[in-house]
């Protein structure tokens, strides 16, 4: 590498960059559009207990539940009915009465009483379930009775991990912000292809690594530096930022070999914005995972930005460590690696 | 320095089936201006980009100043000018950045950008964004731009095509100037005029193969027809004559003129490039 000439590239392209109102207009407006985002969403979540139940006998003292403002409780006709409405999201909570509760309660038995719980389900509402149906058992009976509780959790286990909205839309934010490098950079090595400046460089003493030495740091410079600029105004450093920051690197370097990728199988500008968009797409899907728990399947694995946003989400959202998220970060550099080969190699021949 | 600037031997090129560059031989002396002259797709283009390591060549070889263009290709790129066909400016950079950009890829301490632009006849312009250049403008920048490193050999592809006459002369003149400065030039051109004014030797390319390569002189003495063109009066009009210049009897024909024809107007008439041309390769350069 020869440093003086990647400096005179990466001069070149930064000019080029901040002349172009369109890239300019693009960077600040999205940062400033994810950022505004953030900060309209609703930073609390909502503490009102939703809670659906199944009781084919229901305990009179049971039914007063129904008329508590701190809960919101609606009584099912089926076990599955209310299982369904847990899963669709419409409730935090369920319990499901056996049918035989009085006469178990009477005989001193311990009826079994299943709980059924969202993915997305604070930490605090198991014990609350509990209480309150012992609470309303010895309303019943005045008398402390026992009984079994089975929990189950419907859909993705992040319970007690009760989010709120606008942090779980931070990795998809982060992403969407690194993700549009990958049209900017593109664009500019398709400018620079099609205006044949990059011809005119390669018969200087510069070598084609140089070439795209420089362009890989203005990538990841742009991409990197808008995201990790947003983390910083959103709190996404308060958990673990070194492994953010490691995993923003390496989601900077995938969408420099993207972008590479993009320019090289192009035809022209109008070519890059339509492959990129389509990646861009594509690449996206994954974060919206993060925000609705449970609203994608695992095919989006396949993904590999899925590794990007599962990783930022987990650590920044749930507080995870190296060692959670290992698995996903090597995932990733392997993917970007791969990536960021194929880009040099298939653009190197496009320059020459 | 090696008498030879520029070595070509048995290099070939192809794209696909078609043989652009074929199996083509020559060599240029230092500070000469040798013009590749050929109609489109003679393989002109070609040929420059394999001498200037752009594309790899498939056959042969080409060393230029003592260094083989494949094995030492930065070498030759660091001591080469090339002045592209196309236009490829920086256009939304000003001509002043250009030319800092490419001197500092070149590592050329102590650069003056202004004296450069100043020579090419583009003072007051230069901190302006090249997008708002004229045509004349544009190509004057890239011959400029081809000059930053104080190249040793200059390639110069068509640099005057599509030019007004007072910009193709003031390159013109540029080249001349390179060139008594000890560069060599190897002028890729389909003007005719052009490569007859300023060329030492010219070459003719065609469908890949060189068809001719001299001085203009001694081109138009082989291939060429001198001839005497006079207006003689006849009645109210003027009628043309010609004398061959090339044989014996050119004297006692234009005794016989003098005597026999009331002359109004007698001057002298040799081939032109275009012609010899037509008459080595059976095809015109603008074809």
């Amino acid at each position: 590498m020869n440093g003086r000439i990647v400096r005179a590239l990466l001069k070149k392209d930064f000019a080029l960059f901040m002349s172009n109102r369109f890239y300019l207009l693009i960077t600040v407006v999205a940062v400033v559009f994810y950022v505004g985002i953030y900060f309209i969403l609703p930073s609390d979540v909502d503490e009102k207990l939703s809670l659906a139940m199944y009781a084919p006998t229901l305990p009179p003292a049971f039914s007063q539940l129904t008329t508590q403002d701190a809960a919101e409780i609606e009584l099912f006709e089926s076990e599955e009915e209310l299982k369904q409405a847990v899963l669709d999201s419409d409730y935090q909570a369920a319990i499901a009465l056996p049918a035989d509760i009085m006469e178990v309660w009477a005989a001193g038995g311990k009826p079994q009483i299943t709980v059924y719980y969202s993915a997305m389900a604070p930490p605090e509402i198991s014990a609350a379930i509990v209480a309150l149906v012992k609470e309303l058992a010895y309303m019943q009976t005045g008398q402390a009775l026992n009984f079994d509780t089975t929990e189950e959790v419907l859909g993705p286990d992040m319970l007690g991990d009760q989010i709120a909205l606008r942090d779980r839309m931070r990795p998809l934010l982060a992403i969407f912000i690194l993700l549009i490098e990958i049209l900017t950079l593109a664009s500019l090595i398709m400018v620079e292809i099609e205006q044949g400046t990059a011809r005119a460089l390669l018969v200087t003493s510069m070598r084609v690594s140089d070439l795209f030495i420089a362009k890989g740091i203005l990538g990841v410079g742009l991409a990197l530096g808008q995201a990790a600029f947003f983390m910083a105004l959103v709190g996404g450093f308060s958990h673990q930022p070194l492994i953010i920051l490691t995993t923003l690197i390496i989601g900077s370097l995938m969408v420099v070999g993207i972008g590479f990728l993009v320019a090289s199988f192009s035809r022209d500008v109008m070519s890059v914005t339509g492959w990129g968009m389509l990646i861009l797409i594509l690449l996206a899907i994954p974060g919206f995972g993060t925000v609705i728990p449970g609203l994608l399947s695992d095919w989006t694995k396949v993904i590999p930005s899925y590794y990007l946003t599962d990783t930022v989400s987990r650590v920044a959202n749930y507080g995870a460590g190296w060692g959670d998220i290992g698995t996903n970060l090597a995932i990733l550099a392997g993917f970007t690696a791969l990536v960021f080969w194929a880009g040099v190699v298939v653009l190197r021949r496009r320059y020459q | 320095m090696a008498d030879k600037s520029i070595i070509v031997k048995d290099l070939t090129y192809r794209y696909g089936k078609l043989l652009a560059v074929d199996h083509i031989d020559f060599d240029v002396d230092v500070g000469e201006i040798l013009g590749l002259l050929g109609p489109n797709g003679a393989g002109k283009t070609t040929a420059v980009k394999m001498l200037t390591g752009q594309i790899r060549p498939q056959e042969g070889k080409a060393v230029l100043l003592g260094h083989d263009v494949v094995k030492e290709t930065e070498k030759v790129q660091s001591v080469i000018g090339v002045c592209f066909e196309q236009t490829n400016l920086y256009e939304q950079m000003s001509a002043l950045d250009n030319l800092k950009l490419f001197a500092e890829l070149f590592g050329m301490k102590d650069f003056d950008g202004y004296a450069l632009l100043k020579r090419v006849g583009l003072e007051g312009r230069e901190k302006d964004k090249v997008a708002n250049y004229s045509k004349g403008m544009k190509q004057r920048l890239m011959v400029a731009r081809s000059l930053v490193n104080l190249p040793q050999i200059i390639f110069l592809d068509e640099p005057t095509a599509g030019l007004d006459p007072v910009s193709s002369d003031a390159i013109g003149n540029i080249i001349l100037e390179e060139r008594d400065r000890g560069a060599t030039i190897f002028l890729t051109t389909h003007d005719m005029w052009e490569a007859d004014k300023l060329c030492d030797r010219v070459a003719f390319m065609d469908q890949g193969k060189l068809a001719a390569l001299d001085t203009p002189r001694n081109l138009k003495q082989q291939y060429g027809k001198r001839s005497l063109i006079a207006e003689v009066a006849a009645g109210d009009k003027l009628e043309k004559r010609e004398i061959d210049m090339d044989v014996d009897s050119t004297a006692l024909a234009v005794e016989k003129l003098f005597e026999k024809e009331k002359v109004v107007t007698l001057h002298s008439e040799e081939a032109t490039l275009e012609d010899i041309f037509i008459k080595v390769t059976g095809r015109r350069l603008t074809e």
